[in-house]
């Protein structure tokens, strides 16, 4: 009786007591090791940026000289609403489409599909970039806001695809079962019953795209190729926050360009956690008995 | 689909002639099967079922685990095809309708069938009025508001859950206990109109009390409609069904009909020696 009792016991000896904490102790340190960078990069930022953030830096835009103060980037923040905007218009539909097809599809045609829009994926975006930049620019014979999109929304797509076609396949099977037993059409039951209920997950991975797009330079650089005036002219050249972050981090021997592009990158970095959390709220508020369920 | 049944002036003489011992006459047949055979691949896990389900009443399918008892079920609504490479031969006829004639579509099929499952599945993302209307509406049989409220009113009514949601049928489908939101699932099968209704376990996932609440709910609805109920749980089977069907796994490991007729007969004079083994537990 006494030794089953001693068996069940916690270990109390120091050396087994710290062998069993180990790895709660290992993964606590690894964890706050991962959010070194994090607070790093947004205390240097915030440190470096802050200073030159005013009212005059949204509403105004960037002197013609990058070495002279004042101004602002109202021009870069529109231009990258602009081009996510457009390039979501255009992917996100697409995009869903597509993950429906595979979603339904099985078989060889599927896997073929699947496997292209990985290749896609993978594909360097400054290859995107000449890729439009050789079918749009050149034929149009001018950079425009309308190309920097369609370079962002041909890398949006695979990420859009790659997170949707996961949400519906993580649909619960008493659903799935559920809508075919009513006799539901196809496109009935998505519109009405697989894209709601995997909506949250949907807006998830349209998010993890824009974000992907909003910080991307290369493609923009053949395509939208930046701008100094503030523009809402997609056929035009249209200025981005990566566009002008680099443009005034080659220059940053000059103080005044360098505390520019440190003020854009923080901006940035806001505006990105401004995408993340207006999501969150819009899918939390469009649940039956939060706002009038639908 | 609205029959004469609907009325109940029908349906206590079709129970009643159910429960007898005579052969089903002609009328009283909504469903014919006739050697189907159901396949996953080149496995074959139903063999041979001949069988007719007698309208207006409740016809228990019994067997032990693996006896196909619910592939059986899901080819009658054509709902085994949807597995890849699964497929289902014989003839299965309703109403005198071949259900697997080339001409017809499934999603008609499965509109007249209607089919309950052993894990209550509320659409998760709509109100309690709108998984009883949506579906119907999206289907083309309600039209306009005033007509939706009505039919969820009474179909809810008919699933003896109206009371309990009356005040809050804009809530969400999965705010309800287990029980309720199997009978909303009951209500949501009859916004379609059907005339037959499948039933998987029904109330495996429920405790007792509700258990007894869909059984009651089974007993009024066959008035109007044709229940047809997969039961691992005999004892349901005893208390509920006009009519039972033994089936269990045959040496080829393909599910066979071993002995059909009325419950009360099966239960206390069964004419196989099997039936009545898996009956007194001996196996099973």
């Amino acid at each position: 009786m006494a030794v089953e009792y001693l068996a069940l016991l916690k270990p109390t000896s120091r050396a087994r007591r710290f062998q069993a904490n180990l790895i709660v102790f290992l993964a606590a340190v690894a964890t706050l090791l991962a959010f070194v960078p994090l607070a790093a990069v947004a205390g240097y930022l915030v440190s470096q940026g802050a200073g030159v953030i005013n009212l005059d830096f949204f509403t105004q835009d960037p002197p013609g000289d990058l070495s002279a103060t004042g101004g602002g980037i109202r021009n870069a923040i529109a231009g990258t609403f602009e081009m996510a905007g457009l390039a979501t218009v255009i992917a996100a539909p697409i995009g869903i489409l597509i993950a429906i097809f595979n979603a339904e599809v099985g078989g060889r045609i599927g896997a073929a599909v699947r496997f292209f829009i990985d290749v896609l994926a993978a594909l360097p975006s400054i290859v995107v970039g000449i890729f439009v930049y050789t079918l749009v620019v050149v034929a149009q014979g001018h950079f425009s806001g309308f190309a920097g999109s369609l370079a962002l929304a041909i890398i949006m797509l695979p990420v859009i695809v790659i997170s949707t076609e996961e949400m519906f396949r993580l649909l619960p099977r008493p659903i799935r079962e559920g809508t075919r037993a009513l006799g539901l059409t196809r496109w009935r039951t998505y519109l009405s019953v697989f894209i709601p209920t995997a909506l949250s997950g949907i807006f998830t991975g349209l998010l993890l795209a824009i974000s992907r797009a909003v910080g991307e330079t290369a493609p923009l650089i053949f395509t939208s190729l930046g701008n100094n005036f503030f523009s809402t002219d997609m056929s035009e050249p249209m200025q981005a926050l990566p566009l002008l972050i680099y443009r005034n981090a080659l220059n940053s021997a000059y103080p005044a360009a360098r505390d520019r592009a440190m003020g854009a990158a923080l901006t940035l970095v806001a505006i990105v956690l401004l995408f993340n959390l207006l999501g969150r709220w819009l899918v939390a508020s469009r649940r039956p008995g939060g706002r009038a369920g639908r | 689909m609205v029959t004469a049944t609907d009325t109940g002036l029908v349906a206590r003489p079709a129970a009643e002639a159910a429960r007898s011992d005579k052969a089903l006459s002609p009328d009283a047949v909504v469903l014919r099967l006739r050697n189907v055979d159901a396949y996953y691949g080149s496995r074959r896990v139903v063999r041979g079922i001949s069988l007719d389900i007698a309208r207006n009443a409740i016809t228990a399918i019994i067997g032990p685990s693996g006896s196909g008892k619910s592939t059986l079920l899901r080819c009658i609504d054509r709902m085994h095809e949807v597995v890849p490479h699964a497929r289902a031969t014989g003839l299965l006829e309703y109403r005198g309708i071949d259900l697997y004639d080339r001409r017809i579509d499934p999603a008609a099929v499965r509109r007249s069938i209607g089919m309950v499952f052993q894990q209550p599945n509320p659409f998760p993302t709509m109100s309690i009025f709108d998984n009883v209307a949506a579906p119907a509406r999206f289907n083309g049989l309600i039209k306009g508001h005033g007509a939706a409220a009505d039919v969820v009113e009474k179909c809810l009514k008919k699933a003896a859950l109206w009371d309990e949601v009356k005040d809050k049928l804009r809530q969400s489908g999965t705010s309800l206990s287990g029980g309720q939101q199997q009978r909303l699932c009951i209500a949501r099968a009859l916004a379609m109109a059907p005339d037959v209704l499948l039933m998987d376990e029904p109330c495996s996932a429920l405790d007792p009390v509700a258990t007894l609440q869909i059984e009651q709910l089974m007993v009024e609805l066959k008035a109007s409609y044709t229940i047809l109920i997969v039961t691992h749980n005999m004892q349901q089977a005893a208390r509920v069904s006009d009519r039972t069907a033994f089936l269990t796994m045959g040496e080829d490991g393909a599910g066979y009909l071993v002995e059909e007729g009325p419950t009360g007969r099966i239960f206390t004079q069964p004419s196989e020696q099997l039936t009545e083994d898996y009956i007194s537990g001996r196996f099973g």
